[in-house]
């Protein structure tokens, strides 16, 4: 019935014709998490915040793309990362969650990798208690040294849903 | 999200559901028609017969393998009704009432082929084949005593000899009309024909006379069956069509076997088929005149609109920012004139999508006829239905919502208001009960009213019950006005019991219906007398996508305020602000009225604490709040949006809007803060404060 949410998701074999994955890297807080590059609609310089009040902490607020109003969500507040919120985020991201468009605030966009199953560790298969939002961790050439690797924390799109 | 497959099945549902709902509508008529012993139109049984027909067509080709098998079953049956070979009967009406649930039921299955409905499914069928009248039968069949030529009889369908026995049973005048017809119009001729004879007379059936006619013409001798008194029929159609004669009942019987003779084969090719062809002009002819529009599709118009609207205000800043200067006079005032035109268009296509968007509330009243029917039946009650102001416009999301709560209204006032039968003639009220759903405009509202005639609400008995299960206290409870005794009905605590509601008079839930009316910004009333009937009136926006709106400010945020709520504002002076209860109130013009400081509701830190801030007095039903706010910025009209799924249990805010500039305000939810405010954990020390 929704075929971008069942593209967009990371879960093991989901794409098992070709097996890569194109994820969008980006940096929020202390981290770097990956998007399935199939749910990001768009990429936005950060409009107006109207914040929300009696919402649950991790909600920043809505803001209006195009006439539409989009809840916008602090990544690491909700994985319950403690961050100190130094500087405003740079960039928005409008992900698909096969229901409607979530915004999430992110630092800066990172680019976009090409996965291999065997580059994702998936959270079933990790002891570590990961949260509901998590697919998995993937690893990615390092950014900064070429032989060392980074950590992308997956996050499923589908999970970006209801008030939790 | 735009699956072809998903939009075909789309418009399948939505056919489907509009073929199930006039189904419906037309057993409520046929139904209506069995318990009045009127005459039954055979045109309503047809119709009937079409809808179910379509159903299963249309169930066929989309593999909605129960609904098509149901259809199917129910086809036969209604075939048999047409033809008069069965009857119609209560156990038939129930049969085909209960398929309207079932087809509903069916075309909601995840699964349409879903083989646990198997088993459901044969058994309706099973029973839909079963059921059967036969038909009263006379002695010796009628048409023998009519002189009607063989060749005639002869070519009758199956269906046009039925109705032509009926109308002889039912007593109307068989007559035979010779009318001249020009061939190259005579279908249109025959239809206006059918058109013009339908309130007075049936066509039977018409052939091409042996006689008349030349190259051009043709005389057809038609058949009609009329209670209309001969001088009368003839002066109607000789002169206009050709001549008509009464066909006399014979004194003697037949002595010709009306069967045998052949007729020409020429006669027979020029009769147009009667019944499918016009069932498939007429559905053409509804759908050159009317498309089905997903709600999504206008939800994305209003979108563009909002956005044209944005377009418009930046011209308009253009506009003024050159205002003064001398050089570009000229284009200037032309570019605001065209900014103008430019607006006044755009309104009219924000009223022109509205107006898509606006549905009759006939659409809901249908189904609730059918509630009401069945309510009655399982109570054994008698119990008229009145509908007035059907056909008043509201828009398609109301519409929706409205189902449920009224569906409990109407519940309730049949279980728990009407009384039986025999109970009302004893207190010589009419042993059938009245039950009336009214609808009507009221400026920018829609009230609809659901008021029974049966034996009212006990407001004393209410308030014992509320004080005996705790949620009042006994000195408060002799505070209270009878308004206010009957509004405790809608308390949560109150009416979960029904034990406790079997003796107050009402259902359960109510509560829930006034939560329902309250989140479409709407407001409930209740007004009942003992013996007499009650009447609960439900007032809702004609729309809930565009209202007009008072922006204020709270803690320097922008949030709009329905204006629809809005009493007044006047200026909050400090010093007037006193505590009772610890709640703060202030004197308006002699009255105590409750405050509300929405930054502290929200828990902003306020800016503006000490002072040259306001209070806005709302008004929701008989309640009055005084919100406080830091500025008034003006009156606007504003486009509400959903918040969306993820913020859909935050309490207090109805939607967002775009201010303009990707500016947006919270649109603040009247009836939830008021229902929190006093209705809240501290509900009922407010009810006793106001007493």
């Amino acid at each position: 019935m929704r075929p971008t949410a069942q593209k967009a998701t990371l879960a093991p074999n989901a794409d098992s014709d070709t097996g890569a994955t194109a994820v969008l890297a980006v940096w929020a807080g202390n981290e770097a998490y990956g998007f399935p590059l199939s749910a990001v609609r768009e990429i936005l310089v950060p409009p107006p915040l109207t914040e929300v009040p009696r919402a649950a902490r991790h909600f920043l607020g809505v803001i209006s793309v195009r006439g539409q109003i989009i809840t916008l969500i602090d990544l690491p507040k909700m994985l319950n990362l403690e961050v100190e919120q130094t500087a405003p985020y740079g960039r928005v991201l409008l992900i698909d969650n096969g229901e409607e468009l979530i915004g999430v605030a992110v630092d800066r966009v990172i680019q976009v990798y090409r996965m291999e199953p065997d580059d994702i560790e998936y959270a079933s298969a990790m002891s570590a208690e990961l949260s509901e939002y998590v697919v998995g961790v993937g690893r990615v050439p390092s950014e900064s040294s070429a032989d060392a690797q980074d950590m992308l924390i997956l996050i499923d799109p589908v999970s970006l849903l209801g008030d939790r | 999200m735009s699956d072809p497959r998903d939009n075909v099945q789309q418009e399948f549902l939505a056919e489907a559901q509009e073929l199930v709902e006039a189904l419906s509508r037309d057993l409520l008529l046929l139904d209506e028609a069995h318990h009045r012993n009127e005459r039954i139109d055979p045109a309503l049984i047809n119709e009937i017969f079409r809808s179910v027909h379509t159903l299963k067509g249309i169930a066929g080709m989309f593999g909605y393998r129960h609904v098509g098998a149901v259809a199917h079953a129910l086809e036969d049956l209604l075939d048999d009704l047409r033809l008069g070979r069965t009857a119609v009967g209560q156990e038939l009406l129930d049969v085909l009432f209960d398929s309207v649930e079932r087809f509903q039921r069916l075309l909601e299955l995840e699964d349409p082929q879903s083989p646990e409905e198997e088993p459901g499914v044969q058994a309706y069928i099973a029973v839909v084949r079963s059921i059967g009248l036969e038909p009263e039968e006379e002695e010796g069949d009628p048409l023998d005593r009519y002189a009607i030529e063989p060749a005639v009889l002869s070519v009758l369908t199956e269906y046009e000899e039925h109705r032509l026995r009926a109308c002889i049973r039912e007593g109307l005048q068989l007559y035979r009309l010779r009318a001249t017809f020009d061939l190259a119009a005579i279908d249109d001729s025959i239809e206006t024909l059918r058109d013009v004879a339908s309130d007075d007379a049936e066509i039977i059936t018409y052939l091409p006379s042996m006689e008349g006619g030349n190259e051009d013409t043709i005389e057809l001798v038609v058949l009609l069956a009329s209670r209309v008194p001969e001088p009368e029929l003839k002066a109607y159609f000789e002169g206009r069509y050709g001549t008509i004669e009464a066909i006399e009942e014979r004194t003697h019987l037949p002595t010709l076997p009306p069967r045998l003779t052949s007729i020409p084969s020429a006669a027979v090719s020029m009769r147009p088929q009667p019944e499918e062809d016009l069932m498939s002009q007429a559905s053409l002819r509804s759908v050159a005149n009317s498309v089905r529009v997903d709600i999504r599709k206008l939800d994305h118009l209003m979108n563009v609109v909002a956005e044209l609207a944005l377009v418009r205000s930046a011209v308009g800043r253009i506009v003024d920012r050159f205002k003064g200067e001398s050089m570009h006079r000229q284009s200037v005032m032309d570019l605001d004139r065209i900014g103008r035109g430019f607006e006044r268009q755009l309104s009219e296509l924000r009223t022109g999508i509205l107006d898509v968007r606006m549905v009759p509330l006939g659409q809901v009243f249908n189904k609730l006829a059918r509630i009401v029917r069945q309510a009655a039946r399982e109570h054994d009650k008698d119990v008229r239905l009145v509908i007035t102001g059907a056909n008043t416009e509201v828009d398609k999301l109301i519409v929706e919502e409205l189902t449920d709560p009224l569906m409990h209204l109407i519940r309730n006032a049949i279980d728990h208001g009407i009384e039986r039968a025999d109970e009302r003639t004893r207190v010589a009220k009419p042993a059938e009960g009245t039950l009336a759903l009214n609808a009507y405009h009221k400026g920018s509202n829609v009230v609809i009213e659901v008021e029974d005639d049966g034996g009212g609400m006990n407001a004393h008995m209410l308030r014992e019950t509320a004080v005996a299960r705790g949620l009042l206290s006994a000195d408060a409870s002799h505070e209270l006005t009878r308004q206010e005794m009957l509004n405790l009905v809608f308390l949560p605590g109150l009416t979960t019991s029904s034990e406790i509601t079997n003796m107050s008079g009402r259902g359960v839930g109510m509560d829930v219906v006034k939560t329902n009316i309250l989140r479409m910004g709407g407001m409930i009333s209740i007004a009942s007398e003992q013996g007499i009937g009650t009447k609960i009136t439900v007032t809702l926006p004609i729309t809930l996508a565009i209202i007009r709106a008072l922006i204020v400010k709270i803690a320097s945020r922008t949030f709009a305020l329905p204006i629809t709520v809005v009493r007044e504002a006047i200026p909050c002076v400090p010093e007037e602000v006193h505590t009772i209860e610890g709640r703060e109130v202030i004197t308006l013009r002699g009255e105590t009225l409750s405050i509300c400081d929405l930054a502290r509701l929200f828990g902003f830190r306020s800016t503006s604490e000490q002072g040259g801030r306001f209070v806005v007095v709302g008004a929701m039903g008989n309640r009055e709040l005084g919100f406080v706010v830091d500025e008034l910025i003006g009156q606007q009209d504003v486009i509400i949006k959903s918040l969306g799924k993820s913020l859909s249990s935050v309490h207090g805010f109805a939607g967002a809007t775009d201010l303009g500039d990707q500016k947006v305000a919270l649109v603040l939810d009247a009836p939830a803060l008021f229902t929190e405010y006093f209705d809240g954990p501290d509900a009922l020390r407010a009810l006793e404060t106001r007493a």
